[in-house]
């Protein structure tokens, strides 16, 4: 049975009470729906109708709640701000990208061999590979870049890929390793008796199954690389280098301070947009691939 | 400047295809905090359109400045000219992270009048690592409709820090939305900004330089803490003053509900662009009597990170930005205080008497030189703060000074 | 058969091996550097000599800190099970794929994409006395009569604290859950209706066993990354009012980059991730133990 079969059928049974007609509880339950998207989305709405608002209506006090007159001086100022929001996008992007591929490349195969192989101190070594998430990342942050100053590796976009491979790369192994597990032995022993090598097993036969989880790693390595903002200004040093937190962080603060909250408004929205972008493509993938992969 | 193009373009000649020419145009690396990027902005562009070498502006987070500029200093990883928040040059001077510029600052004419402020905090053991660069300086601001609304003249600006108290009583009496006075509770670096001045106006002074100095002396300090104290239990300005870290501390006075404020210069220039309808005026912070008045001398100043790989050219550029050129062209033109005082009167500011008056507060202000000033200061836990809060809110005058003291000279000793 | 299963376990180590060697220089190595930083008195302006334990007796005598992490491990015992209750909840009520339920589902998610200090700013926005809609909404809704100042108790600070990150986050456990459920074979569950069990049963004792890992797993996430919270703080409370919202690595912070203090930041880094790792090896040997049932 495939991921998306299973998932179908599975959801019918856990919430269809009584055949398919509708009943007072789906109503219910349609209303309790709509209650949620409701407070989960009004900030988000929010923030969006004060972005459109002019700078100075956006601060106002007391607030309003729909803008007196649509202005797109907030977005105008982020995205005009010092090196322009194109470059910031672009290089956030390459950094995303660099991460992804890290994280892809290192986790698949750890979780490989942690899910199907009978190594002795396994859970060990996944201890350690799970250390990067235990640390305060403020304190590594300082030695890891004087390090990276003796090899050549700051103001790079591969060194600070690397930096945000560290911190994501606990979570995709898990979710790797999680995946592999799940895959039935059968199909294992029969690559294994068609003399496939463990390599190729992991090449033909578990990466295949896996690209869910694998889609799932690369969504999550994107959203925490595009927002990650410490190691992103303290390796890189030119402002032409900066990724778009950087970007977010000096438009909206002014003096002793003071926050520009229309700004700040336009930049929520700004950054939301391609992580938007990229779940939402992704969402068929995601959800799967997150079935195989936490799950027994 | 001609001899070193001349001589480039004679070696260059001479030394014929088997040596590379040497590169005629630089470009040096400038880092600015920015809170300072728009001001450096004016005047790097100033610099770029009049000049072969070119300055790259990098633009850096406030709270990140310090931290980024050790850290790069240790790793080899700095710019060649830096921008920062003057009142970290203590800290940066003893660590000898900047250049030695005093042989070149001296024998330049034009820095004998900058401000004493910006040579004082830019001096350590007898010589200089910086020049005052994008000032910035405390001022009273007031709300001169709600003034005329309340029966007050709109063109007398409170001269104490009574009168204050007074001015905001009435102007809170006009209704539940208008409040007479604002400050940010919780935000130390605009307090030390706005409030301090006050204080120090009337006789006190702040910070101690040292384990053996003293802080927080004299009556003032216990003055302002009572009128503030007093103006807050009476409702004049707004509750949510209470909790704002710096959030609102613009905001606030540009909705033109709020009567008095403490501010910087920095503000007018955004008053005059979103709220220009509002009309106000602008005077220096007062003491406890008439006559006394003082500022805090902000802004940044600039210096040279020790690595930079352009010396001569970034000693050439400090030299620059000091010139009446620079000031004035660089600077006034676009609203920008000049580091020299001498200049306030110019035909830029002449169109506006309040900027001139933010200009003249620099002559009467001060700047605290003692390290550690984010710890005493600026720190979310800061015994500053603690003393504010305390006095203020809860209403424990004379026990938070005398904390506030013990702290401060406790931090100062380390 | 014997050396098949040592080739094997090699074969193990080989792939684990390029993850490991990755940890091991870009993680473990700077820790060590770290270990080494907290036994000198380093400032952030360089400098420094060795020191030997001095730092962590300073610890040991640091009220603040100790103050710090009382508070960080109250956020932490009252946040995790606010986004695993409400996650799980969320889960069972959009698990099916209806368009209805995956809007739902991406509105849920959506916070989680935003950035941490955004939305924490927008938060501060949104709750603020003078320019925040919250208020204004709880007051135009009659709820309450007049603006509340969130950020000058403890407590409210507290609350708005954990209402917004529980709007920002409890999409991750959701989707974690969701997929775990969705993975349940139908068969069992078709069973269970066939034998009358109710709704509510289903998810007690179906349901709920079958997601213990994905359960396991995202508590022990997510308590970590309370445990280790910052910035949320940083941008609404500022630890205030009077020092009582800082958190352990608000702590560290402080001490680090705005007294300079490295050496001893470092030392209070180890500490906190020495109980980090304390936690998380309890955490995992408990999920370990409840795979093998």
């Amino acid at each position: 049975m495939t991921a998306a079969a299973l998932a179908t059928e599975a959801e019918a049974v856990v919430s269809a009470p009584h055949g398919r007609r509708a009943s007072p509880i789906a109503y219910l339950v349609a209303a309790v729906c709509i209650a949620v998207i409701a407070i989960m989305g009004a900030p988000m709405a929010l923030s969006f109708l004060a972005s459109i608002k002019t700078p100075a209506d956006a601060s106002a006090a007391p607030p309003r709640y729909l803008p007196q007159a649509l202005s797109f001086g907030n977005y105008d100022k982020v995205i005009h701000y010092e090196a322009g929001l194109a470059t910031y996008l672009a290089n956030s992007a390459f950094v995303a990208f660099l991460t992804i591929a890290a994280c892809i490349v290192l986790a698949a195969p750890a979780g490989y061999g942690l899910a199907r192989f009978a190594i002795r101190g396994k859970e060990i070594a996944f201890l350690v590979l799970l250390a990067p998430i235990m640390i305060p990342y403020q304190a590594i942050l300082t030695p890891l870049y004087l390090d990276f100053a003796k090899v050549g590796l700051v103001n790079s976009h591969v060194g600070l890929a690397i930096v945000h491979t560290i911190l994501q790369l606990p979570f995709s192994i898990y979710l790797m390793r999680n995946s592999f597990e799940a895959i039935p032995r059968e199909i294992e022993e029969a690559a294994m008796i068609d003399g496939c090598s463990a390599w190729r097993r992991l090449l033909h036969v578990f990466l295949p199954l896996a690209v869910p989880a694998i889609v799932t790693v690369a969504l999550f390595a994107f959203i925490n690389s595009w927002n990650e903002f410490l190691a992103a200004l303290i390796f890189m040093s030119r402002e032409a280098s900066f990724t778009v937190p950087i970007l977010l962080v000096s438009v909206r603060i002014g003096r002793h301070g003071a926050v520009d909250w229309g700004a700040l408004q336009a930049s929520v929205i700004i950054s939301i947009i391609p992580c938007l972008a990229v779940y939402l493509a992704l969402q068929r993938y995601y959800i799967s691939g997150l079935i195989s992969g936490a799950v027994k | 400047m001609f001899k070193r193009l001349a001589f480039c373009a004679l070696a260059s000649a001479l030394a014929g295809p088997v040596f590379a020419a040497p590169a005629l145009a630089d470009t040096m690396t400038m880092w600015v905090r920015a809170s300072g990027a728009n001001a450096a902005a004016h005047l790097v562009d100033l610099w770029n359109s009049t000049h072969p070498d070119k300055i790259e502006l990098t633009t850096i987070p406030d709270n990140e400045m310090v931290t980024k500029l050790a850290t790069g200093v240790q790793a080899g990883e700095v710019p060649d000219l830096v921008s920062f928040d003057l009142i970290y040059m203590p800290d940066f001077m003893k660590a000898g992270f900047l250049v030695d510029l005093t042989a070149d600052l001296k024998a330049n004419p034009n820095y004998a009048s900058v401000a004493q402020a910006y040579k004082d905090i830019a001096t350590y053991e007898g010589k200089l690592y910086g020049a005052g660069f994008t000032p910035d300086v405390s001022i009273l601001v007031w709300n001169k409709d709600l003034f005329k609304k309340a029966g007050l003249d709109p063109e007398k600006p409170p001269r104490t820090i009574s009168e204050i108290h007074e001015d905001a009583k009435k102007i809170r009496a006009l209704g539940a939305d208008t409040y007479g006075f604002y400050f940010s509770g919780a935000c130390p670096g605009c307090n030390i900004f706005t409030t301090s001045p006050m204080m120090v106006a009337a006789g006190s002074k702040i910070l101690p330089a040292n384990g053996a100095d003293d802080a927080l002396t004299g009556d003032g300090v216990r003055q302002v803490l009572e009128t503030f104290k007093e103006m807050w239990s009476e409702g004049l300005v707004p509750k949510s003053a209470q909790a704002d870290n710096g959030a609102n501390f613009t905001a606030m006075f540009k909705t033109g509900k709020i009567g008095i404020q403490g501010t910087g210069g920095f503000l007018l220039s955004e008053l005059k662009h979103d709220v220009p309808d509002l009309n106000f005026g602008v005077t220096f912070l007062p003491g406890v009597q008439e006559g006394q008045v003082s500022s805090f001398v902000g802004g940044d100043v600039v210096a040279i990170p020790v690595g930079s790989k352009h010396v001569p050219l970034a000693k050439q550029f400090i030299a620059w930005e000091l010139t009446d050129e620079a000031q004035l062209d660089g600077l006034a033109k676009n609203n920008i205080l000049p580091s020299r005082p001498a200049l306030a009167d110019n035909k830029y500011f002449a169109a506006d008497p309040r900027v001139v008056v933010t200009a003249k507060a620099l002559g009467v202000g001060y700047v605290p030189w003692v390290y550690h000033f984010a710890d005493m200061v600026n720190s979310d836990s800061s015994p500053w703060i603690n003393m504010l809060q305390r006095a203020i809110f809860d209403g424990d005058v004379d026990g938070a000074i005398k904390e506030g003291r013990e702290k401060m000279k406790a931090i100062a000793a380390e | 058969m014997p050396r098949a299963r040592s080739l094997e376990r090699w074969q193990g180590w080989l792939f684990v091996a390029p993850a490991l060697v990755f940890v091991a220089v870009f993680v473990l190595a700077p820790l060590g550097q770290l270990v080494a930083m907290s036994l000198t008195d380093r400032s952030l302006l360089g400098g420094g000599k060795f020191v030997g334990f001095e730092n962590y007796l300073r610890i040991w005598r640091d009220s603040g800190f100790w103050r710090a992490l009382l508070f960080t491990g109250k956020y932490t015992l009252v946040l995790t099970p606010i986004l695993m209750g409400l996650g799980f909840a969320l889960a069972l009520l959009t698990v099916d794929n209806t368009p209805l339920k995956r809007i739902t589902r991406t509105i849920v998610f959506l916070p989680v994409v935003i950035g941490l200090s955004s939305s924490s700013l927008l938060w501060f926005w949104l709750l603020d006395e003078q320019v925040g809609l919250f208020n204004k909404l709880l007051v135009d809704l009659h709820l309450i009569r007049e603006p509340i100042v969130w950020f000058v108790t403890a407590d409210l600070a507290f609350w708005a604290v954990v209402i917004s990150i529980t709007w920002k986050v409890v999409g991750f456990g959701m989707v974690l859950f969701v997929s775990g459920i969705q993975s349940i074979n139908p068969d069992i569950l078709e069973a269970a209706v066939m034998d009358g069990a109710g709704y509510w049963s289903r998810v007690r004792l179906i349901i709920l066993p079958l997601s213990r890992r994905v359960l396991l797993l995202t508590t022990l996430v997510s308590a970590i990354g309370s445990i280790l919270a910052f910035d949320q703080f940083y941008i609404m409370t500022s630890g205030g009012p009077r020092g009582q919202t800082f958190t352990a690595v608000y702590w560290i912070y402080q001490n680090s980059f705005v007294s300079f203090r490295l050496g001893y930041g470092a030392a209070l880094s180890i500490v906190l991730t020495l109980i980090i790792l304390i936690f998380s090896t309890t955490q995992i040997a408990i999920a370990a133990r409840t795979a093998e049932t």
